[in-house]
C-alpha cells in the first residue's frame, strides 16, 4: 500500500529525513520508534503534505504519487495523520468541522453526503465506543481540550473518516493509563485487513497494546533497524543508543 | 459651503479623524456627482438586495421614498415610521459632536427623511428596516450619481426596537452621504444594524450619532462591504447615568477598496459601560482603518470602557490600520484596548485540509470563525444568515496572491499564535 524510496526532506538546509526506506503492505500496522530529532514527525508532516520542506524521493501510495497531492487529495485517498499537537480552532465548532471533514472525503469518493441527523447518530455511536461527552460536538475545535481530550478527539476524526493509511503521531505520549487503554482498544477496533497503520512512538508500552506487525527503528533520518515486535521490547531493554550503536556496527 | 448662515468646513487628513480617507477623492465624486432621475426598481431586486427580516420596510431609492417598494406590516400602536419632509423633523438628536460639511448638505430640502419614533414604553415586536437603494444614472453612466439619504430614530423612555438600516445598490457609480440620528431615552432598549452593501464602484460617506439617556442600553452592528470608497463614523453620547453601549462592526474588503471607521464613544455621565469590537478581513489591494476614540470626561466616574479591534490580513498587498485613541480625563475608570494584525493561521488550515476539507472552504472556516464574535450575536436569524452570506460572498471573491500559497510559514508562528491567544482570551471574556 505505502511504499516509501529514499526519502529525503530538509528544512532551510538542514537535512532531516536522510534517504528514508519504508513498505507498509496492506492490512499491516506497523511501528516506527526513535530517539528525539530522529525525524518521525517530519515523516509524518511529508506523508501528510504539510509546507515548508524541500523533499526528494518517492512515496507511491496506492499506486498515486503521493508527493505531487494536496493535502486534501491525500485525505481523500485515504490518508490520515492523527497530530501529535491538535490545533485548537477558536470559532470553528467541532460538530460543523466533523461533518465538513466527512462530506468533503465522501463527496471526493464519489459517496452520498450524510444529512444532519445520520452524521449526529454516527458521531454518538463513536463517541460513545471512545468514551466522550457528546457535549465535545458543540464546543469549538480542539479549544481548551485537555491533552487526554485532544488526542481521544483525534482518534475520534480517524474512526469517522475511515482512512486505508492511519498514522499516529506520538498518539500515546501526555496520556495516563485509562486514555492510553482507550486509545489502544480503538486501534485494535480500526483494525481491518484494507487498512494499514504507522503508529510513532516513543514508548513500548502502546506497543503491548496494539500489537504492531513490524517494528523500525529511525535514526538520523533513516530506517537503521527492522524487526518484530520483540524489537520494541529489545530497545526498552538496552536504550536507543546501544541499539542504534549495533544496528551500524 | 453655508449652512444656516454658518461657514462649514469639509474635513482635510490633517484632522485626526480623517487621517485615513481619501478626502480629495470624496471630494472630487461629489462634486462632480449629479441628482439621479427616479428609476423604477422592482420588489424582487429590494429583497435580494437587502434581504427581508419581517416587520414593516421603509424604501428609499436615491432618497426618495417608495410606497410601492415598501410594506407597513407589524406596526403596532406607539410606534410610528415614514418618510416626513425635512421641515417636518425635529432635530431633537442634535449630537455635541461637530457638523462637517459631509453632515450638512443632508436633509436638504427636497429629500424626503425616514423617521422612526416609539412611544414610552411601547415594544416593537419586529424589526423596522430601513432601506437606501442608490441606482447609476443609464443615460450617463461615466457620472456618478448622488443622494443624502437622512434618518431620525426617537425612542422614548422604556421603548425597545430593533432597527435595520442598509445601504445597497444597483451597479454603477453612485455616491451615499448617509446621516442617521438616534435617540435613546431613559431605559429605552435598541438594537441597530448598519448594513452596507452597495456596488463596487459605490461610494459611501455615513455618520450615525447616539445619544443615550440614563439606563438606556444600545447595541449597534455595522457589517461593511460594499463600495470602492467607505467611511462609516459612529457617534456614541453616554449623556445619562449608567447608559450601556456596545458597538461591533464586521468590515470585509477586497480588491482595491478602503473602508474606514471611525468611533467615538463619549463618557459624559456617572457609571456608563460601554465596549467596541470590530473585526476587519482585509484581502487582494485593500486598505481598511479603524480608528477608536473612548473619551471619558470629568464626572463620568466609575466608567467602564473596552475596545478590541482585530484584523486578519489575507494578502501580502493588503493593508489594515488600527489606532486607539483614549482621553481619560477623569479617575476611577476601567478601561482597555487591544488590536491584533495577524495572517490566517496556518496550523489551523492545514489541519482543516488534511481532513479533506478544500482550501477555499478551510478558507471560508476560519474567516468565519473570525468574524464569528460579532456576526454569531444577531438575534435575528434570517439577518444572522444574511450577514453571514453578504461576508462570505466577500471574502470569496478574491483568490488573488493570498498568504498562504507560496509559502511562508516559519515568519508568521509566533504573531499568529500571539493574536489566537488574545482572540481565545476576548471569547473568554
Amino acid at each position: 500500500m505505502l511504499h516509501i524510496a529514499d526519502l529525503r526532506a530538509s528544512v532551510a538546509g538542514t537535512t532531516i529525513l536522510d534517504g528514508l526506506d519504508l513498505d507498509i503492505p496492506t492490512g499491516e500496522v506497523h511501528a516506527i520508534m526513535g530517539p528525539n530529532g530522529a525525524g518521525k514527525s517530519t515523516l509524518s508532516n511529508v506523508l501528510t503534505g504539510r509546507d515548508g520542506y524541500d523533499i526528494t524521493g518517492t512515496v507511491a501510495f496506492d499506486g498515486l504519487d503521493l508527493l505531487t497531492l494536496t493535502p486534501e487529495e491525500r485525505a481523500a485517498a485515504g490518508v490520515f495523520l492523527a497530530f501529535q499537537h491538535p490545533v485548537e480552532i477558536p470559532g470553528v465548532g467541532n460538530m460543523y468541522f466533523l461533518r465538513t471533514a466527512v462530506n468533503a472525503l465522501r463527496a471526493a469518493r464519489g459517496s452520498a453526503e450524510l444529512s444532519a441527523v445520520e452524521f449526529l447518530g454516527l458521531a454518538k455511536e463513536h463517541m460513545a465506543r471512545l468514551d466522550m461527552d457528546p457535549a465535545f460536538l458543540s464546543r469549538s475545535v480542539n479549544e481548551g481540550f485537555s491533552g487526554g481530550e485532544k488526542k481521544r478527539n483525534e482518534i475520534l476524526q480517524m474512526a469517522m473518516l475511515e482512512p486505508r493509511l492511519a498514522i499516529l503521531d506520538e498518539t500515546d505520549s501526555g496520556l495516563d493509563i485509562d486514555a492510553l487503554r482507550a486509545v489502544a482498544q480503538a486501534v485494535e477496533r480500526l483494525r481491518s485487513p484494507d487498512r494499514s497503520m504507522l503508529i510513532i512512538t516513543h514508548h513500548p508500552r502502546l506497543l503491548d497494546d496494539v500489537r504492531p506487525d513490524r517494528v523500525h527503528v529511525l535514526s538520523g533520518g533513516r530506517v537503521v533497524r527492522s524487526g518484530n515486535r520483540e524489537l520494541a521490547h529489545e530497545l526498552e531493554a538496552q536504550g536507543y543508543a546501544s541499539t542504534v550503536a549495533a544496528a551500524s556496527a | 459651503m453655508i449652512a444656516n448662515g454658518a461657514l462649514i468646513e469639509f474635513p482635510t487628513t490633517r484632522e485626526e479623524a480623517w487621517r485615513y480617507t481619501p478626502v480629495d477623492e470624496v471630494m472630487a465624486r461629489i462634486e462632480t456627482a449629479t441628482r439621479a432621475h427616479s428609476v423604477s426598481v422592482s420588489r424582487t431586486i429590494v429583497d435580494a438586495l437587502a434581504g427581508r427580516h419581517g416587520g414593516p420596510r421603509l424604501v428609499f431609492v436615491n432618497g426618495s421614498y417608495h410606497a410601492g417598494l415598501s410594506d407597513r406590516d407589524g406596526l403596532v400602536a406607539g410606534l410610528r415610521c415614514g418618510p416626513r419632509s425635512p421641515s417636518a423633523v425635529e432635530v431633537a438628536t442634535a449630537s455635541a459632536a461637530p457638523v462637517d460639511g459631509f453632515i450638512a448638505r443632508n436633509g436638504a430640502p427636497d429629500q424626503d427623511i425616514a423617521v422612526v419614533e416609539v412611544d414610552p414604553g411601547t415594544q416593537a415586536p419586529l424589526p423596522v428596516h430601513i432601506v437606501y437603494l442608490a441606482t447609476p444614472d443609464r443615460s450617463d453612466p461615466a457620472r456618478s450619481t448622488i443622494s443624502h439619504p437622512r434618518t431620525v430614530i426617537d425612542v422614548a423612555d422604556g421603548g425597545r426596537i430593533s432597527i435595520i438600516e442598509t445601504y445597497c445598490g444597483l451597479d454603477g457609480p453612485t455616491v451615499t452621504s448617509a446621516s442617521t440620528t438616534i435617540r435613546v431615552g431613559c431605559d429605552a432598549d435598541v438594537d441597530h444594524y448598519l448594513i452596507q452593501t452597495e456596488s463596487s464602484q459605490a461610494m459611501h460617506v455615513g455618520d450615525i450619532r447616539i445619544r443615550q439617556a440614563a439606563r438606556a442600553r444600545m447595541r449597534l452592528t455595522a457589517v461593511t462591504v460594499g463600495g470602492d470608497i467607505a467611511r462609516h463614523a459612529i457617534t456614541v453620547d453616554l449623556a445619562g447615568t449608567d447608559a450601556q453601549a456596545d458597538v461591533a462592526g464586521v468590515d470585509a474588503t477586497t480588491r482595491r477598496q478602503r473602508h474606514d471607521t471611525v468611533v467615538t464613544v463619549d463618557h459624559a455621565a456617572l457609571r456608563c459601560s460601554s465596549s467596541q469590537r470590530f473585526r476587519a478581513v482585509v484581502d487582494d489591494h485593500a486598505r481598511s482603518s479603524f480608528s477608536g476614540q473612548i473619551i471619558v470626561r470629568p464626572g463620568a466616574e466609575a466608567a467602564d470602557a473596552h475596545q478590541s479591534s482585530r484584523n486578519l490580513v489575507l494578502s501580502p498587498n493588503a493593508e489594515a490600520d488600527t489606532r486607539p485613541w483614549l482621553q481619560i480625563l477623569t479617575d476611577d475608570v476601567r478601561c482597555s484596548h487591544g488590536a491584533t494584525v495577524g495572517r490566517l493561521d496556518d496550523e489551523a488550515l492545514f489541519y482543516l485540509r488534511s481532513r479533506g476539507i478544500p482550501r477555499r472552504t478551510a478558507h471560508a472556516m476560519l474567516i468565519d470563525a473570525f468574524v464569528h464574535d460579532v456576526t454569531g450575536r444577531v438575534a435575528h436569524s434570517s439577518l444572522r444568515t444574511h450577514l453571514d452570506e453578504l461576508v462570505g460572498e466577500q471574502t470569496e471573491k478574491s483568490g488573488a496572491d493570498r498568504h498562504d500559497e507560496p509559502l511562508d510559514t516559519h515568519r508568521a508562528h509566533p504573531r499568529l499564535r500571539r493574536h489566537h491567544r488574545a482572540l481565545r482570551r476576548h471569547r473568554d471574556s
